[in-house]
């Protein structure tokens, strides 16, 4: 099993022995030991991954990193947040995703509209299995709990990744003053109904929603 | 105290019934409870006639008004967020550089020309600010949005601060603000030390000064 460790928020640290992990194209800034690189062709879920990307255009550029010693990761000084996944479940934009373990699978997930507001297509990236995953995000992101009682609406641009049993969908706040040609700004909402956590980040993303 | 923060640059606020509170356009991030969010069309408070001041005054940034009874996450373009707790007096702030703020305070815009003349004109040019500049006043809690961190600098009778003007961020309480040029013979030979003009600050308050020289 690889060893993630997180050096400050900005650069993770994987020891490995022998072992391989997952890592975004070019997310490699320095190693000791012995490594290889090898890309991975269309995400690196085999030939039907690489056929669901291309036919989704949840583009995935992936390579295995393989060896001994430890490898540093980092993506253009965003933060970095270690999701330990025990059979579950981890939703995540392929931009989001740094680096996971060899032993988890990647596929991709329909998501709807909801995807198409973010200017992310209708699919989104989906890792399962048990192992660690480090996602990015652009500033500390915080960890939001939803329960049966307490569902959760966040801004689209701002969601960043969940795990659990969610469910997912799209709501306006549209009302008859942004017919008026007054938007808040927060017309649509994603809202999560079910058990799990929400990874939201405190900087939006450019969405078409987010003009509105 | 509404706001608390969890992390350097998001804040959480509670609101329960009758309470209001405003925020930049797009500033929700995420919230759980029953909460709305109105757009503002003049801006925040004070109707038609402020309105027009602001148009003018161009210190018009889009509000929107929260209401309900829950708990909202707020964080814009992630900014680092600094709360301010205002105690009965005035704070001074560019508008773009407001998250989210109590509904009980009085807003108001403050001609920069008031405090200084035509260097105060001026120092609204050097500092990007334009020739007004946003107030709040009354108790309650603002977040304003800063580039990098925020440190406090206590103004008092016997020392004036001096400020880099691209590293103000905004001050409260009772203070004159005027620019000083250090403009020396060096300067004019074209060896300037990058900073030639400085925000001074006297009186009685706080500044809140960034640990950046860039604009939001």
């Amino acid at each position: 099993m690889a060893q993630f460790r997180l050096q400050g928020s900005k650069v993770l640290a994987v020891d490995m022995t022998g072992d391989a992990v997952k890592a975004k194209n070019g997310a490699m800034v320095a190693y000791d030991g012995r490594m290889t690189f090898k890309k991975m062709t269309g995400g690196g879920d085999g030939l039907r991954g690489m056929v669901t990307r291309r036919l989704t255009g949840e583009q995935m550029e992936v390579m295995e990193v393989k060896g001994h010693g430890t490898c540093y990761f980092a993506d253009r000084a965003s933060e970095i947040n270690l999701v330990q996944l025990h059979g579950e479940k981890l939703y995540v934009e392929a931009s989001n995703l740094l680096c996971t373990d060899a032993a988890l699978r990647t596929g991709t997930t329909f998501t709807g509209l909801r995807g198409a507001s973010q200017g992310n297509g209708l699919f989104t990236t989906t890792v399962e299995g048990s192992g660690q995953a480090a996602i990015v995000s652009d500033g500390p992101a915080v960890v939001l709990r939803v329960t049966k009682q307490y569902p959760l609406q966040v801004d689209p641009g701002a969601y960043v990744a969940h795990t659990g049993d969610l469910k997912q969908h799209f709501q306006s706040g549209v009302n008859f003053r942004t017919f008026m040609g007054e938007g808040s700004g927060e017309s649509f909402q994603i809202r999560f109904e079910g058990e799990g956590l929400v990874y939201v980040q405190p900087s939006e993303r450019n969405t078409v929603g987010g003009e509105l | 105290m509404p706001f608390t923060s969890v992390n350097s640059r998001m804040v959480r606020a509670q609101i329960g019934p009758g309470q209001r509170m405003y925020s930049q356009r797009g500033a929700m991030l995420a919230y759980q409870g029953d909460v709305s969010f109105t757009p503002n069309i003049q801006g925040g408070q004070g109707g038609i006639g402020s309105m027009i001041g602001r148009r003018i005054a161009n210190e018009a940034t889009p509000l929107m008004t929260v209401e309900g009874s829950g708990t909202v996450l707020f964080g814009h373009g992630g900014h680092h967020i600094h709360v301010v707790d205002l105690t009965g007096e005035t704070l001074y702030v560019e508008a773009d550089r407001l998250l989210a703020f109590d509904g009980t305070l009085q807003q108001g815009t403050m001609f920069m020309g008031s405090q200084g003349g035509v260097m105060g004109m001026v120092r609204g040019q050097v500092t990007g600010q334009g020739l007004f500049t946003t107030t709040l006043k009354g108790q309650g809690a603002v977040a304003v949005m800063a580039h990098g961190g925020v440190i406090e600098l206590p103004i008092t009778p016997q020392g004036p601060v001096h400020v880099d003007p691209q590293a103000y961020v905004a001050h409260r309480g009772d203070v004159r603000n005027k620019l000083s040029t250090a403009l020396g013979w060096r300067d004019m030979v074209g060896r300037g030390s990058g900073e030639a003009f400085q925000l001074e600050l006297s009186g009685q308050g706080t500044v809140y000064v960034q640990a950046s020289e860039e604009k939001l």
